[in-house]
């Protein structure tokens, strides 16, 4: 795994954290090679979080979008009800290897934050969780649930409050409790090796996409999309496709309208934030812009540094969706389907049911429903009136 | 830090500090998500922001400020990387700075910064810290412009947590060894005489002095009083028998 992607990623970080990255990297490659560890990451995976994930067609949707048959990638299913499992666990068993007793996270929309207290819980390790005072008023039922689960939830009161400034927040009690701390970042951010580990541990979505559509319909999809938040759902899914000819659609928070929303790919430029360099929305003095998103998780003015090339390179094309049509998308799926979507997926689920509107009907579209929607009832029945 | 809301207490305030015997001026910018700092900074960045400060007016101070003390600019990365290296570089060097300090910049990542300032004139001051192997502060040390910077404790700026605290001793010595003309200076936690007193202990040519004073100037402190607190913790001797080996030849 390369240290940079084209120029993007990097390690910008103050010198106290590079011993703890390095061993992280370290401990990472010797875990990957390892049958014991691979063996309990498999075991975890399937027993504890309910691995593989199911791949769903979605009939009532398809006829809705008139055009290509719509499949969904059910992470939804998957235990804590979203797709950070897969990098919680990974990165919980990396953490017990390299002897660590505390593990420290961010989270925006809660499920990340849900996601490490459930494996700080299964793992025996102590567990604080920063969020943003904005993000614990939106997504009240997961700050619950991580207290529930033994962990800590501490609020960020500084900055905007939200998923950016818990990020700083999480970073500050890292430098300072380094040597006994791991900080299991949640999304495919960050300095190297984060948004390699986050790539690696959430590739399982991706791996199955290919089986299941294999034995589904014969082949591999025509087009596959996901929402992009930090980007660890769309990395994880795109990961093992980015060597075939499916199409890969990534999808931003647009926000509300006349807004750039959280949108770095399409409306930012290139700058260093959180130890990498990747699209941000900044000013014409790098100042980091405060975002807007009805979704908590895709809140981020910064993106993965790998998504950042991807973009660069055409191998993914990124499009924004705006609030309001995320909260039909949400409608649409719940009528439809009787699925209830976390908001952070429905951005995807409208792109897609657009995109597959305008595609035969022979061709196949695969969404990854990366989380559920329990933790948005309260802000889709307000938005909704 | 440079804050536009109070630009008029700048001359006055480092020409304080240049009477009180400092020999050099670290000046902040203002960034909107400072990862390494404590919440005194913090706050500090926040305000000047609130107050609009702005690349134009770090220019505007360090021109000022130049012309009292040596000074070399503190900022994250982004501000330089968004305006570009070379032309950022070569402004803070017209504008009269003489050194950059910029605390997420870690050496892997660093090359094309220092052959920036290396063409603009400008000295690239890397960074240390306790955690650091022997090693890699050789390698440090070799590629930092103007002084190494070690920081003194686990944690961001301003006061240790307990605990975090260490013997930066070996470290010292290390870097010494290796790159006997560079500077060693200490800074986060230095804020009281028992602090540069241990810090001169461990070997350190200087001390950098920042939450300390933002803490007395938000805190309402005149230039004169800020100068007359200076003045005592520069008056810190130097241990006994010197632990500073001759570095000029």
């Amino acid at each position: 795994m390369p240290r940079r992607y084209g120029p993007y990623g990097g390690a910008y970080v103050p010198e106290t954290l590079v011993p703890a990255l390095t061993e992280l990297e370290r401990t990472w490659r010797s875990a990957r090679r390892d049958p014991s560890f691979r063996r309990e990451l498999h075991r975890l995976a399937t027993t504890l979080g309910g691995r593989p994930t199911p791949l769903y067609l979605a009939r009532n949707l398809t006829g809705r979008g008139g055009g290509a048959e719509i499949w969904l990638k059910r992470e939804d299913l998957l235990h804590t009800g979203a797709h950070k499992f897969n990098n919680a666990l990974g990165q919980g068993l990396l953490a017990v290897r390299m002897g660590k007793p505390r593990l420290i996270a961010e989270t925006g929309a809660g499920q990340h934050g849900v996601a490490t207290a459930m494996i700080g819980a299964a793992l025996g390790l102590e567990t604080d969780v920063y969020m943003g005072e904005v993000d614990i008023d939106r997504q009240r039922p997961n700050v619950d649930r991580m207290r529930l689960l033994g962990a800590r939830v501490i609020p960020v009161t500084t900055g905007s409050r939200t998923l950016k400034d818990a990020i700083n927040a999480a970073l500050r009690d890292w430098i300072t409790n380094v040597r006994t701390t791991h900080y299991l970042l949640g999304s495919a951010v960050g300095p190297y090796p984060f948004p390699a580990i986050v790539a690696d541990f959430q590739s399982v979505i991706g791996q199955e996409i290919r089986r299941q559509s294999r034995r589904a319909f014969g082949r591999l999809p025509d087009l596959v999309v996901a929402c992009v938040g930090g980007g660890s759902n769309a990395i994880g899914t795109f990961h093992p496709l980015l060597r075939t000819d499916v199409e890969l659609l990534g999808v931003e928070a647009g926000g509300p309208a006349g807004s750039r929303g959280a949108a770095s790919l399409s409306a930012g430029r290139p700058g260093i934030l959180h130890g990498s360099l990747s699209y941000l929305l900044q000013d014409t003095d790098g100042q980091i812009a405060e975002t807007e998103s009805i979704s908590a998780g895709l809140d981020y003015p910064g993106v993965g540094p790998e998504h950042a090339w991807l973009k660069d390179s055409g191998r993914v094309r990124y499009v924004a969706v705006r609030d309001r049509d995320a909260v039909r998308a949400f409608h649409w799926l719940a009528e439809d389907e009787g699925i209830l979507p976390a908001l952070e997926p429905a951005h995807a689920l409208y792109a897609a049911v657009r995109a597959a509107s305008q595609r035969p009907n022979s061709d196949r579209v695969v969404v990854t429903l990366s989380g559920r929607g329990d933790k948005d009832l309260a802000v889709v029945l307000r938005e909704s009136h | 830090m440079v804050d536009r809301g109070r630009s008029s207490a700048l001359v006055p305030t480092i020409t304080a500090f240049r009477d009180a015997g400092a020999t050099a001026l670290e000046l902040g910018f203002p960034f909107s998500d400072p990862v390494a700092d404590g919440p005194v900074l913090m706050a500090a960045a926040a305000r000047s922001l609130t107050a609009g400060t702005n690349w134009a007016d770090l220019l505007a101070a360090c021109r000022r400020a130049s012309r009292i003390l040596p000074t070399a600019v503190m900022t994250y990365a982004n501000p330089v990387w968004r305006r570009g290296l070379g032309s950022s570089m070569r402004e803070l060097r017209s504008a009269g700075a003489t050194g950059l300090i910029v605390p997420d910049l870690s050496l892997e990542d660093s090359l094309e910064w220092r052959s920036a300032a290396s063409q603009a004139g400008l000295a690239l001051v890397l960074l240390a810290a306790p955690g650091t192997s022997s090693d890699r502060i050789v390698r440090i040390a070799t590629a930092s412009r103007g002084f190494l910077y070690l920081v003194g404790h686990y944690g961001t700026t301003g006061a240790p947590v307990a605990g975090a605290s260490v013997d930066l001793g070996p470290l010292v010595e290390h870097a010494r060894a290796a790159v006997p003309t560079l500077p060693v200076l200490i800074g986060f936690g230095i804020r009281d005489r028992a602090s540069v007193a241990r810090a001169l202990r461990e070997g350190a040519d200087g001390v950098v002095v920042a939450t300390a004073l933002e803490e007395r100037l938000a805190a309402g402190a005149s230039a004169e009083m800020l100068g007359l607190w200076l003045h005592d913790l520069v008056a810190v001797p130097l241990p006994r028998p010197p632990q500073v080996t001759p570095r000029r030849r």
